[in-house]
């Protein structure tokens, strides 16, 4: 039609309208929108059993967009609490390979304890139950525009009446432009004696949003007509409110703009669009006109009100019935929770997209609404954002030196949460301020990592080499006297951190008390070169050098480093992969990528289950036993770390189930003055406090290669009947002492093969966890 | 006495003729056949966190069974999250990729669950054969039949019902 309108097709107006033409076909051919990749974290998972308090279940329901209700009976994405039972109509969960149906679950509760779980339908008892992945975050282009795109198919028809209702109530009659609202619009402004009333179509809206700029000038009213007119001359109806009902800025979430209906809806009302009623229909219709002026957050009644109009327009024009508009009007707004997206994670997000493949470049990530299902626990991650967050701020009031003033480098720190048997990083917070820095010093910094070394010093003494026996036992003694190593710089001559020297100490002490002359020892007893490749086995990868003060942790490594290392012991041996996310799924639904778990064995397990003894003591009766004193009870090993003065301050521990490792200090190293106890331990306490309640789960189960002897602790002989003191003690199979208590007692040294020495006589004890060491030194206690 | 007894034998017999670079690495008389275990029967088993990862893991070897691998290995995934320390999902794990034939995992899966079941006290005689089967069926992907055919061998004489075919389907690991 346009095109027959008389132009001469060489004439100026004619190559004209040919680019607009061009224009309009090559953005509508090719990608309409940019749609940023979105990150999802692992699924909350509920089962009996499980404290739902702990979990922050109304939170999680919160965050998800769940609305709690007072009838019984629920649609999808409300819940009713009451005293003793939650039900929850679960929405659907799409993923291509582990789809939730839709259902109503009913969760019996005892206390803050889920003690059911059963389908409402069936009445059948679950084992357990997902609830959706949270979003934990976003990668944007440069506009920062976050949408999810919907087909027209999916919008409810009630949204489309009340759009159409409000903004181009004739438009399945216009062909882009609408000379009958241009005149209406008008008339309006003359009698109002200004701008009241716009007279853009649906499709002249979309052209301006998609081509033009905002400035209201005569040549580019005149080019939104004729593309409005390109546009519906080439495209269908269904097409252009589709594009038009995706492409609509519906308000802001934080600095993020949110555009399209799919968007809106589950930022208004924390549900799927096509789950939309006729009274949220209508508010969000309201909204296209004054998106932050009309926020039903911030101007509920201004909101309301123009809802209200909506729905008298849809009224008016015959798209809803009397008693519907009436039902609609008498809703109150019901808004989802405020939920400001999660800055918190996004360090973890950089540390995610460092893990992706080339392929996935910034570009393809901000445009491409990839769905990236993430190895992220959203509770744990706000626990150790809060975590560190406040360890911080106490550290800074308590030690105004700290404080540092404005637009100087603040105090930073930064704290991993790995699970030890999968390498998934559970939480990753990498600085106090995403905002003001980007440096992410749980990746990016390699800093001194001090007395956290020093375990690797323990396993490489521990570990037998070659059909050799390890250098050390439990139960042996190490030489805290002065020790003098030459060097092509002058003799290195370390000294401890209390400026003494302890002179024969049992070995569990040396590490409890982070000794380093006594460490420095051992070092050189196992050889340097031995340490280093221990403690590349579990997961340093930053280059060692082998000097002798390697022992006490001179090398400069990364808290991601330390974390993984740890985890190999956490894990009996074994080394996991790091791993962030599980899938990358297309916006068609389609896997693209997926992580696999992976580990490898790199340490027996006897001599991981050894070292995580000796570092038990840490937190029992070393450096770290303010987690003792603050509460938590169970298996927690770890080390504290200080560097040469005081400018890197460390903990990294451990429980059956968590790796964490938290670092302090400042981006340009400089003395902070504390040890790792005093700066990074609060916040590592604080983070396991939340986590676990207090109360940790599991044990570190000695492995059938370790058994349990009675040995003197004065000397480490096998205490035989008649010796005046005995506790137990761990060993690897055959590596038990030779001397005996009282001298000269008879004990059977070890025989070569296995079999045959878990036949041998007493005093060799079952393998059950009997507390060994500590427990001996609880009863002497 | 016991748990030790079969947890060096297992160990002996898991660390594969490989490493130890002969053939059968098991004595001339045949083992006596156990009752090969089913995750069913341990389902009930340890505390509410372990039991909830356990019964995700059931559902996945539903999942595996109905031709659902994908949304099986979620499955197992997810009774990790749950209970990292559970040994069962490993198992589950490796037995999926045996069946994929990926031995790389399935070795790594089989060390981890063999090295918690090890801790756990819960090498009982009725794992052994899926233990030792598993190992036969990822050498024998691995190309490696004269390792794997002693292991699958042992197992099949160990449960003949569920290794007589060389592979453990998920119905019987259920």
């Amino acid at each position: 039609m346009l095109f027959g309108v008389g132009f001469v097709v060489g004439s100026p107006v004619g190559r004209h309208v040919a680019r607009l033409d061009q224009e309009v076909v090559a953005r509508f051919n090719g990608r309409l929108f940019r749609v940023p990749s979105r990150v999802l974290s692992a699924p909350t998972i509920l089962y009996p059993g499980l404290d739902w308090k702990r979990i922050e279940l109304r939170d999680t329901l919160a965050r998800l967009g769940y609305q709690e209700s007072s009838a019984t009976s629920l649609e999808a994405g409300r819940y009713h609490w009451t005293r003793d039972r939650i039900r929850i109509h679960l929405r659907p969960f799409e993923h291509p390979t582990r789809p939730e149906p839709e259902h109503e679950v009913e969760l019996v509760l005892d206390g803050t304890q889920i003690e059911e779980i059963r389908d409402v339908a069936s009445g059948s008892e679950l084992g357990a139950v997902m609830l959706e992945p949270e979003t934990v975050g976003a990668y944007y282009g440069p506009d920062r525009e976050q949408r999810e795109l919907v087909r027209l198919g999916e919008v409810p028809r009630s949204l489309i009446d009340a759009v159409l209702a409000v903004e181009d109530k004739r438009f399945d009659e216009h062909h882009g432009v609408d000379p009958v609202r241009i005149l209406g619009a008008a008339l309006a402004n003359l009698r109002a004696g200004g701008i009241a009333q716009g007279g853009s179509t649906l499709t002249q809206q979309l052209v301006k949003n998609f081509f033009l700029t905002p400035r209201q000038t005569f040549s580019r009213k005149i080019n939104e007509a004729l593309m409005a007119l390109i546009v519906e001359a080439r495209y269908g109806k269904d097409e252009i409110l589709e594009c038009y009902l995706n492409e609509i800025y519906l308000g802001q979430r934080g600095s993020v703009e949110v555009h399209g209906v799919g968007e809106a809806a589950r930022l208004y009302f924390g549900k799927p669009v096509r789950d939309l009623d006729l009274a949220e229909s209508a508010l969000l219709a309201a909204l296209i006109q004054r998106p932050n002026g009309l926020s039903p957050y911030r101007a509920g009644e201004a909101a309301q009100a123009r809802r209200n109009l909506v729905l008298d327009l849809m009224a008016e024009q015959g798209r809803i019935d009397k008693a519907s508009h009436d039902a609609a009007v008498a809703e109150p707004l019901r808004l989802s929770k405020v939920t400001p997206e999660a800055s918190d994670a996004r360090y973890f997000l950089d540390t995610l997209r460092r893990q992706l493949p080339e392929s996935y470049g910034y570009d393809a990530l901000s445009s491409e609404g990839l769905r990236i299902y993430s190895t992220l626990d959203e509770r744990l991650q706000r626990i150790a954002a809060r975590s560190l967050r406040s360890g911080l701020e106490e550290l800074e009031k308590r030690y105004p030196r700290l404080r540092v003033k404005e637009g100087q480098e603040p105090l930073q720190a930064c704290i991993v949460v790995l699970r030890p048997q999968t390498g998934e990083v559970l939480a990753l917070v990498g600085g106090r301020d995403y905002g003001s820095s980007q440096f992410n010093r749980c990746i990016q910094a390699r800093r001194q990592a001090g007395s956290v070394f020093k375990p690797f010093v323990y396993v490489a003494a521990l570990e037998p080499q070659d059909g050799q026996p390890p250098a050390i036992t439990l139960a042996s003694f190490l030489d805290d006297e002065p020790l003098s190593i030459p060097t092509p710089s002058g003799p290195w001559e370390p000294e401890n951190y209390d400026r003494r020297f302890h002179g024969i100490v049992p070995v569990r002490m040396a590490l409890a008390e982070s000794m380093n002359v006594a460490t420095a020892r051992l070092a050189q007893r196992v050889g340097v070169d031995r340490v280093a490749d221990v403690a590349h086995r579990l997961g340093i990868e930053s280059p060692l050098e082998l000097v002798p003060s390697l022992a006490l942790g001179v090398a400069d490594v990364s808290p991601m480093e330390v974390a993984r290392a740890y985890a190999t012991l956490a894990n009996g041996g074994i080394r996991p992969e790091i791993r962030t996310f599980e899938d990358i799924v297309d916006s068609d639904g389609h896997v693209l990528e997926r992580r696999d778990i992976g580990f490898e064995r790199v340490l027996d397990a006897g001599t991981a289950y050894l070292a995580t003894e000796l570092m038990e003591g840490v937190v029992d009766f070393g450096t770290g036993a303010a987690i003792r004193s603050a509460g938590l009870r169970g298996p927690i090993a770890g080390k504290t770390g200080t560097t040469n003065d005081s400018k890197d301050a460390w903990f990294a521990g451990f429980t059956p189930e968590l790796t964490v490792v938290v670092w302090v200090g400042f981006d340009t190293p400089r003395s902070i003055g504390l040890t790792g106890a005093a700066a990074a331990l609060p916040i590592w306490i604080r983070f396991l406090a939340g986590a676990t309640g207090g109360e940790v789960r599991g044990a570190f189960l000695p492995p059938p290669e370790v058994i349990e002897v009675d040995v003197n602790p004065a000397t480490g002989a096998v205490a035989l009947a008649g010796c005046a003191e005995s506790r137990p003690e761990h060993f690897l199979l055959g590596t038990e002492p030779t001397q005996t208590c009282p001298e000269g007692g008879y004990y059977q040294p070890s025989p070569a093969s296995a079999p045959e020495r878990a036949a041998a006589p007493p005093p060799r004890r079952p393998r059950e966890h009997r507390g060994g060491f500590f427990g001996w030194l609880r009863g002497v206690l | 006495m016991v748990s030790v007894l079969l947890a060096t034998s297992l160990l002996a017999a898991c660390a594969g003729p490989a490493r130890r670079g002969r053939a059968r690495p098991y004595g001339a008389t045949p083992p006596t056949p156990v009752e090969a275990l089913r995750l069913s029967e341990v389902a009930d088993e340890g505390d509410a966190t372990r039991r909830a990862s356990t019964r995700l893991v059931l559902q996945g070897l539903d999942a595996d069974a109905a031709a659902r691998p994908q949304e099986a290995v979620r499955l197992y995934e997810r009774a990790l999250q749950v209970d990292a320390t559970n040994p069962w999902a490993y198992l589950a794990l490796a037995r999926y990729h045996a069946e994929e034939g990926t031995a790389s995992l399935t070795f790594s899966y089989l060390d981890k669950a063999q090295a918690l079941l090890g801790a756990q006290h819960a090498l009982s005689p009725g794992v052994e054969p899926h233990l030792v089967g598993l190992r036969g069926e990822a050498l024998l992907a691995a190309g490696r039949s004269a390792d794997a055919a002693p292991l699958l061998e042992r197992a099949r004489l160990l449960s003949p019902s569920v290794w007589d075919d060389g592979h453990l389907s998920p119905s019987e690991l259920r």
